[in-house]
């Protein structure tokens, strides 16, 4: 039995899980961007199998601004008082699998010594289906990191896109199942025929940047990144944090806002210190959280190939440029003088 | 064009004039410092980049004396860092590129097409070369043309969507300063939260700081990766200031800058 759906029914499922009063959030257009956003009206979502948003559906999950708790001042006493957590259902839909696949990677972030109950909670009622991609540009590079373009991951459902108007629809988990209630077994028709080549090789990376911390190539290939956080923010996987107190004499909340590596403040000891004192450094930390620190620890990378740093860099320096270039110096290292297997 | 940039790169290198050639290369800014490099340097429709940011960053200072590819647009910058004493220019070597507009729409408006004040200019064009494309969609005149209400109601929606990643701050040239007011914590003087309340007072702070010196090269706009047309801000300064002021930032190394400057016949009573 053929588990096709249709554009125009997807529109009516998605209006029905607004009706219910859940939080629907999809790609739309916006100017002449793709840009996840919660949906007001199913109708602006866009089932695109070839485009992708330049932002990340993280922002559903590890919001760029949340309140953890509210004080007030009373005379020499401060009262704190607990945030009420939203507890609104939410589901993403037309999420591109390099998307979904970072929410593994930051569900290991955000429990591994303590749990994190803002993310958690939101990751619990929280659905992901997502489109398989008929496409890739210049910047994709999801097969390099052991990803590719209908990796189920963190999907909960995937819809293929049949190319005639039709949605063959895969459940994944219980969760997928239960919003679309049908499953084709045999989804995957030839995506993976449409997936990038592989551009690098990731341990090989990985080995270069064990041995070489102090490298002339990294202010070579990074002087140009002119410090600004658009990679990290639009990055799915880019997850780090800064908790500052806002409000007035009489209040006001702690709260937690996105952070990014890639600011000269990131690491300004109090001292005036700043071990990170220049922007090659800051990226550098940035490839070795991604390529070293968090492989090491957790056995994959810190990126799924999406190529967003790419793509929204100003001055076109993302992570796959500075990678292929490391690969390259490591392959030529290698053949120098091979590696003892 | 590009043959010609390359051997003047060369030549600047191989003379010893300059230390590193800032321009562009094959995917982004790149900083030569071998003439046998000269050949990694660009001239494309894809060099948009407004590479006088470069010049107030310390690793790049660091490199040694510079030679600089500018366009027209980006040259208005080097006049305002001047005179803001941000830069020697007598120390700085300006390869100006005659541009006919990079098929961007901010470039259908454009007055500067061949740099003015550059040490050589590369190519020749004629003034205004044939437009290549449609002007900007959300022109000054269509927002301005709006009430103060669906003006409100527009930056309003733009500004829901920043994420303050600073890329409008970092690519700006004459965003220089060392410290921030944004990034100021004692005490806070712009909340860092990406709310309406914090986006509001970032993004408005930033059009102020750059009142009467934005030089419209609207990189803040090409860099936002929410999308958000923040060079709007500025072009509506930019245009009170030409109203109020007779002044165009950048266009006339003479002119003294409106901020920076005054005169006892200021028309405003404070003055004197």
């Amino acid at each position: 039995m053929s588990t096709a759906i249709s554009v125009a029914a997807l529109g009516e499922l998605i209006a029905g899980w607004i009706g219910q009063g859940k939080l629907v959030a999809a790609p739309v257009q916006v100017g002449d961007r793709l840009l996840y956003q919660a949906l007001s009206s199913a109708a602006a979502a866009v089932f695109d199998a070839r485009r992708r948003p330049a932002n990340s559906i993280k922002e559903f999950l590890f919001p760029r601004h949340e309140q953890i708790f509210r004080y007030r001042l009373e005379g020499k006493e401060i009262a704190l008082s607990d945030v009420v957590p939203e507890e609104r259902e939410q589901i993403v839909i037309a999420a591109k699998p390099c998307d979904a696949a970072a929410l593994p990677i930051l569900d290991r972030v955000f429990n591994w010594d303590c749990e994190d109950s803002f993310y958690t909670a939101r990751r619990a009622r929280t659905t992901v289906v997502t489109l398989a991609c008929a496409a890739h540009d210049d910047a994709c590079f999801c097969t390099s990191v052991g990803s590719g373009p209908a990796d189920e991951s963190g999907s909960d459902a995937m819809l293929f896109d049949r190319g005639d108007g039709q949605f063959e629809v895969k459940a994944i988990t219980e969760k997928g199942r239960a919003l679309f209630g049908v499953s084709s077994a045999e989804a995957d028709d030839g995506t993976l025929k449409r997936a990038p080549q592989t551009k690098f090789d990731p341990a090989r990376v990985a080995r270069y940047l064990e041995a070489n911390f102090e490298s002339p190539l990294w202010k070579d290939l990074t002087l140009a990144c002119l410090g600004c956080g658009a990679c990290a923010y639009t990055c799915p996987t880019c997850h780090c944090f800064d908790i500052v107190d806002e409000g007035n004499a009489a209040g006001g909340a702690r709260v937690k806002n996105w952070d990014s590596c890639q600011f000269p403040f990131f690491t300004l000891h109090a001292s005036g210190h700043n071990p990170r004192s220049a922007q090659p450094q800051r990226q550098r930390q940035r490839l070795f959280h991604k390529f070293s620190i968090y492989p090491a620890k957790f056995g994959s990378t810190l990126c799924t190939g999406c190529g967003n740093c790419e793509r929204n860099c100003p001055v076109g320096l993302g992570v796959l440029k500075v990678l292929q270039a490391i690969d390259g110096e490591a392959r030529r290292l290698d053949e120098k003088e091979p590696v003892q297997a | 064009m590009t043959e010609r940039l390359r051997q003047t790169a060369r030549r600047l290198l191989e003379e010893g004039n300059v230390q590193v050639v800032i321009g562009y290369g094959a995917s982004g800014p790149v900083f030569i410092t071998r003439p046998e490099d000269a050949d990694k340097l660009e001239w494309n429709d894809r060099c948009f980049a407004n590479l006088t940011v470069y010049l107030t960053r310390k690793e790049v200072k660091a490199l040694g004396k510079a030679a600089l590819v500018v366009k027209g647009c980006d040259e208005r910058a080097l006049v305002v860092l001047e005179k803001e004493s941000q830069i020697d220019r007598a120390a700085l070597y300006v390869i100006g590129m005659a541009c006919d507009g990079l098929g961007a729409a901010k470039c259908v408006e454009c007055q500067t097409h061949v740099p003015r004040f550059a040490d050589e200019v590369i190519g020749t064009q004629a003034e205004p070369p044939a437009p290549r494309c449609a002007p900007e969609p959300n022109g000054l005149d269509r927002l301005m043309a709006k009430s103060p209400a669906e003006r409100w109601a527009f930056w309003t929606a733009e500004f829901a969507r920043c994420v303050k990643c600073y890329a409008c701050r970092q690519v700006c040239p004459l965003c220089y300063c060392e410290r921030c007011i944004a990034d100021k914590n004692r005490p806070v003087a712009i909340d860092t939260s990406a709310t309406p309340k914090g986006n509001f007072a970032w993004h408005i702070t930033r059009a102020f700081h750059l009142a009467a010196r934005c030089i419209g090269c609207g990189e803040c706009t090409r860099a936002c990766p929410a999308g958000i047309p923040l060079g709007l801000l500025n072009q509506a300064l930019a245009q009170a200031t030409e109203e109020n002021f007779g002044y165009r930032p950048g266009m006339d190394r003479e002119a003294e800058p409106v901020f920076g400057a005054w005169s006892p016949a200021d028309k405003e009573d404070f003055i004197g």
